[in-house]
């Protein structure tokens, strides 16, 4: 009996071992899973020059983005803006977790830290929740910024509606292009390259800093996220409360407290591996700031609420006595609406 | 068989009175329970109705008191001369300078309705865009760009203070 239960570990250990060289068989078939995993890592691997275009898609306008982009793998980016005319000239330098806002007509640069970058467990959790939410589903082959490209909808298993389409560069598996699909089945964002080189000639001075005649400022701090969102709950120092109601496919993937003007808040982000909304909450009951935006009302709970949108992200925000709470995703208003409504002592 | 909240729990519910388990109880049932949730709905609608009704009361004067009010005011009011006689004494003069001081200690802060100073929106989402930083092909992982507009948008006086998690134990809590 023993022998025998060691034959079949030693079997599906083999199996463990010989899973990558399977992956990479299936690869040239056009496995839709592996050419996902072979996306997320491409970035790291290899070096180009581009333009690109970002667009986000409210429910009556759009915000589009055009920049230049110097990427030298593994994690040397310059963003160069080429419009709107507000952010001409404006360029972002990442050196790993650290990215440098410079805007060269005020003179000032913008550093900021950010840990989850480096956070590679959370990443492949992620992905993991991905691919069980999920269903990778080959689509028509594409041609972006002149390159051949592989494309991959994401049908969402619960709903059946595909939530992104993927294209990915045929050699390198790199994104070219990316298209999020609101659940009108409207686009809600759009990445795409409109230029792409791949070179590993880039010199190093695109990659520096400026410092002479620049005022550098510590951008917005954000806590280090965790998943240890037991720990993160108890940080808070009252009593947190959770949604009841999620989406299918949702869980509870991050957490944070920060204190934003000495009022601590809670931050946990609940994704389904693609999809995300994050609920904040804090105890002292400071409101958010709403005033550079068009303010529209709704009901959480038969209470009043506000919501405002920005392209396809909403932040709906309420009350309960004296705490107070914001929701924030790109999930339909009505959707966070109802996980608003069913928020409550976890 | 299924228990239906009364009247009473429901309007605890309604205004978020009830102990954790039984307001999770009420919302699930909220959820399967037709009748319940007219009933919650017709709650919703009379309180309303009666907020609405109030509201209006307090605005409605009727113009004839409102005149009546506002000449009595122009006529009470009261001299230059006097209004700095008024100023001028120490048990006005000493509370109104320590206003200032804790006005200008405060700069330009907005305190909120309830002594909670307000925080941007655009804190939160961008803090919303930091976090998916691990989540695959999110808009903010790295095969695609950050948005400069956010992040120039935030205010910087809104520094927040990283809360170390690393260090979490049983006595963390306060």
């Amino acid at each position: 009996m023993l022998i025998r239960k060691r034959a079949l570990l030693g079997a599906l250990l083999a199996a463990v071992l010989c899973l990558p060289a399977g992956v990479g068989a299936l690869a040239q078939g056009n496995d839709p899973t592996a050419l996902l995993r072979d996306a997320v890592n491409a970035y790291s691997k290899y070096s180009y020059v581009g333009q690109v275009q970002n667009t986000d898609y409210g429910v009556k306008n759009a915000n589009a983005v055009l920049f230049r982009i110097e990427h030298r793998a593994p994690d040397m980016t310059r963003r160069w803006y080429l419009a709107p005319e507000s952010l001409f000239g404006d360029s972002i330098i990442g050196r790993g977790d650290t990215s440098y806002d410079i805007d060269p007509r005020a003179h000032k640069i913008i550093v900021t830290h950010d840990d989850a970058l480096d956070d590679q467990v959370a990443m492949d959790d992620n992905f993991g929740l991905l691919l069980h939410n999920y269903r990778a589903v080959m689509g028509p082959d594409d041609n972006i910024a002149g390159r051949r490209a592989l494309s991959v909808l994401l049908v969402n298993r619960y709903t059946g509606e595909t939530v992104m389409r993927i294209s990915l560069d045929a050699e390198t598996k790199l994104v070219l292009q990316k298209e999020k699909y609101a659940a009108s089945g409207s686009v809600a964002h759009q990445m795409r390259f409109e230029q792409i080189r791949f070179t590993a000639a880039i010199p190093d001075a695109l990659f520096t800093v400026p410092t002479s005649g620049y005022s550098s400022t510590v951008g917005p701090g954000h806590a280090i996220p965790s998943n240890d969102l037991t720990a993160v709950v108890r940080t808070a120092g009252f009593a947190a409360v959770g949604p009841k109601y999620l989406p299918d496919g949702f869980l509870p993937v991050a957490g944070d407290v920060t204190d934003i003007k000495s009022v601590r808040t809670l931050h946990i982000l609940y994704s389904d591996g693609l999809r995300t909304v994050s609920l904040f909450e804090n105890a002292r009951g400071a409101a958010v700031d709403l005033h550079e935006f068009t303010v529209h009302d709704t009901k959480v709970r038969g209470g009043s609420a506000q919501y405002v949108e920005d392209g396809p992200t909403t932040l709906l925000t309420w009350s309960s006595g004296s705490r107070h709470f914001e929701l924030v995703g790109e999930l339909s208003r009505d959707e966070l609406v109802r996980i608003a409504s069913s928020v409550s002592a976890v | 068989m299924m228990q239906h909240p009364t009247n009473d729990i429901l309007l605890d519910y309604i205004h978020g009175e009830l102990a954790p388990a039984r307001d999770a109880f009420v919302y699930a049932h909220l959820e399967q329970c037709e009748t319940c949730r007219a009933d919650y709905e017709a709650e919703i609608a009379v309180g309303e109705m009666l907020r609405a009704n109030a509201a209006r009361e307090e605005r409605e004067l009727p113009a004839s008191v409102k005149a009546e009010i506002w000449k009595r005011v122009r006529e009470a009011q009261p001299s230059v001369w006097n209004l700095l006689a008024v100023w001028a004494r120490p048990a006005v003069a000493i509370p109104v300078a320590a206003a200032i001081a804790i006005a200008a200690y405060f700069g330009t802060t907005y305190i909120g309705p309830q002594g909670a100073p307000s925080i941007e929106a655009s804190y939160y989402l961008q803090d919303h865009a930091d976090m998916n930083g691990t989540i695959p092909f999110s808009d903010h992982n790295a095969e695609n760009p950050v948005e400069l507009e956010n992040a120039a948008a935030v205010d910087t006086q809104q520094t927040a203070v990283n809360v170390q998690p690393a260090s979490y134990t049983a006595d963390a809590n306060p």
